[in-house]
């Protein structure tokens, strides 16, 4: 242990309510930090699963242009081998090939205008979480099946249950009239009012005789373990497909900008929050660390005096600094682990949480997420700005005349 | 249909006096008056067209007064026996695939009538221009032997109308040359122009239509009128869902 080290740590403990109280308030931001930002951490991810999950998932081949103006003729050929070849190229079965159409569904008493998506039933279970949620009926298993699966609100509009007939009309692939009578398989619920209201589903088989399709559809889906690896396995099919260059492959903020849009508003507003407690931080470590300087001026003329540089006074303030900081971190970086840890695990809701959760498809508890970033990212910036905030003190000490200050009361 | 009639039912036997201050509102009054309470029957093909394909289909219509339309498809034979029936703003479609008639709802109104660049609304809602809207003339300006009257409308405050002007040009024998959308940024959504005007069935009409949007200006629909009848004795059973359901003609 170096003087400078063992002197810091002495002279701290020479006021010990002022260095805890200090400390203190370093650990309760620390704490706050470490919750907030795992919390925030946590429910991006669950938002962007969740989102994804539904419907869009991480990746998307699809027809140039198709996602800036989805229209029936931006189509893919042979959907259905090229998805095929997908799932053997990346060697998964989380790839589903979807057809996309604008049709008036109607029951014996009303009608309402719908997006339908003609999905590959056996596939689609492994990227949507659609099939997980029938709550009356089952998910259809043919693929040629006339049958259609609803959203619960759609449902009730529609005052149709299980078994009875919706009538679809609409535009085909060439333009000709698609007419087509199907049976209400099963019903769904997300949760999410705006997918439960105005999502359909059919078998791929189906939809693409329906509306005329042929062998086409509209998109590919394609999930990868997490979302880090999205951007490589876009470079790998972009790859793949290089020789259909009327193809893209689309990443899920590309896909769904809203989503990156809300998560990256939400952040600067919660680092507005976090900036303001941080520097609050700083000011309290900035008086502590005057205050102790300058009681000590008479101290630090002696030493002067005896021959001990500037640059070693100020490293010794600086260093009570770092330790007293240094404590401030671990005691609350700890504590803030212990918090986060047991929340993770039992999860976390507040009144009122629940209709906020289900704008943002979350659902209704919290688990916030735990990692180095998470945990280290607050105690961090707050340690560095308490050490920016010591500077002002330790400067001070360069222009202290010995024979003045000894003199000082 | 309307907007058809419109402009299929404009006479030459009443030119407008030719130097005669001429009431904007009373031009278009005056041209819907002459097909109000008047019926018709037509033959006629819809074109639509789109940078990489085009499609065309034949269909009868038939209409009697104002708000009364029934219309057919007759080619191609995949699409042959699609219909639907306008009925005081109400709008009916018949699939014969199905076997079911549809009432279109009122929030699918601006969906596309058919698949073309006509809406629903257009076809089922074009003469509230005379009382939803207030006229004013622009221009009058002389044109092929004819006088030409440009008239801008401007729907009321509460009209339920999605547009936020429509400009109007007028010849004097009624036909209507071109109907321009704006919407309400004042920008001009899309046009519907005369591209022929011919004598047919006793009168000059307009009897090629091309509804085209501003910003594509590749894709189109066109209605052609080979055959149009005036005058025709309907009865009203003909515009009932179950004629729409079983064609007796």
């Amino acid at each position: 242990m170096s003087i400078t080290l063992r002197m810091a740590w002495r002279n701290l403990w020479r006021h010990k309510r002022r260095t805890w109280l200090t400390v203190g308030a370093m650990i309760f931001s620390n704490l706050i930090l470490v919750f907030a930002i795992s919390l925030q951490f946590g429910s991006y991810q669950m938002m962007i699963d969740n989102t994804l999950k539904a419907y869009t998932g991480h990746l998307q081949i699809q027809h140039d242009g198709y996602n800036d103006e989805p229209k029936m003729r931006s189509s893919i050929k042979g959907i259905i081998p090229l998805a095929d070849s997908v799932r053997q190229h990346l060697n998964s079965d989380h790839i589903a090939a979807r057809g996309v159409a604008f049709a008036m569904t109607s029951s014996k008493e009303r009608s309402y205008g719908l997006q339908l998506i003609g999905v590959e039933p056996d596939f689609e279970v492994n990227v949507s979480s659609l099939p997980g949620l029938i709550k009356q009926g089952k998910y259809f298993s043919d693929s040629n099946a006339a049958e259609i699966v609803i959203g619960s609100v759609l449902a009730r509009n529609l005052r149709v249950t299980i078994g009875d007939e919706l009538t679809l009309l609409g535009s085909g692939h060439d333009g000709s009239f698609a007419a087509g009578i199907v049976i209400v398989a099963g019903i769904f619920e997300s949760g999410t009012a705006d997918i439960d209201r105005s999502m359909a589903q059919l078998p791929i088989g189906y939809f693409q005789d329906l509306f005329g399709m042929e062998d086409r559809g509209h998109n590919i889906v394609i999930n990868g373990h997490d979302l880090s690896q999205v951007s490589l396995l876009q470079h790998d099919l972009q790859n793949m497909l290089r020789d259909r260059n009327e193809l893209v492959v689309l990443e899920w903020d590309v896909l769904q900008p809203g989503l990156k849009q809300a998560i990256q508003a939400d952040l600067a507003s919660a680092w507005f929050m976090y900036g303001v407690l941080i520097i609050l931080v700083a000011f309290s470590v900035l008086n502590t660390q005057l205050m102790s300087v300058l009681e000590r001026t008479r101290e630090f003329g002696v030493m002067m005096a005896l021959g001990v540089k500037p640059t070693r006074l100020g490293a010794l303030v600086m260093t009570e600094t770092a330790v007293m900081s240094g404590l401030g971190l671990a005691i609350g970086a700890f504590f803030g682990l212990m918090l986060t840890y047991y929340l993770s695990i039992v999860g976390f809701s507040y009144p009122g949480m629940e209709e906020m959760a289900a704008q943002f498809n979350l659902p209704d508890r919290m688990y916030p997420s735990l990692s180095v970033l998470s945990i280290m990212l607050g105690p961090s910036i707050i340690f560095i700005f308490s050490l920016l905030a010591s500077i002002y003190p330790a400067v001070r000490l360069f222009f202290l005349q010995p024979v003045i200050a000894m003199r000082a009361v | 249909m309307k907007f058809l009639i419109l402009l299929l039912s404009i006479y030459l036997y009443s030119p407008l006096a030719s130097s005669a201050e001429v009431d904007p509102r009373e031009l278009i009054q005056s041209a819907m008056d002459h097909y109000r309470g008047l019926s018709s029957y037509s033959e006629m093909t819809m074109t639509i067209h789109r940078p990489d394909w085009q499609r065309s289909m034949s269909m009868r219509s038939w209409t009697k007064g104002e708000k009364t339309t029934l219309v057919r498809v007759t080619e191609p034979k995949k699409d042959a026996g699609n219909g639907t029936l306008t009925k005081d703003n109400n709008m009916w479609t018949y699939a014969p695939k199905v076997n079911r008639i549809i009432k279109v709802p009122s929030s699918m109104m601006s969906q596309s009538w058919m698949g073309s660049d006509f809406s629903n609304k257009d076809i089922s809602k074009s003469t509230d221009i005379i009382d939803q809207y207030d006229h004013k003339l622009l221009e009058t300006r002389e044109q092929d032997g004819h006088k030409i009257y440009v008239i801008e409308s401007i729907p009321h405050e509460d009209a339920a109308v999605v547009w936020g002007k429509e400009v109007l040009t007028v010849r004097d024998d009624y036909v209507l040359i071109e109907q321009q959308f704006w919407d309400q940024d004042n920008i001009l959504v899309k046009s519907m122009k005369a591209l022929e005007i011919k004598e047919l069935g006793g009168r000059t009409v307009a009897s090629i239509i091309r509804m085209n949007k501003k910003d594509e200006p590749e894709e189109w629909t066109q209605m052609s009128v080979q055959v149009i009848k005036f005058d025709q004795d309907h009865p009203d059973s003909l515009f009932t869902l179950s004629s729409l359901r079983n064609p007796r003609q």
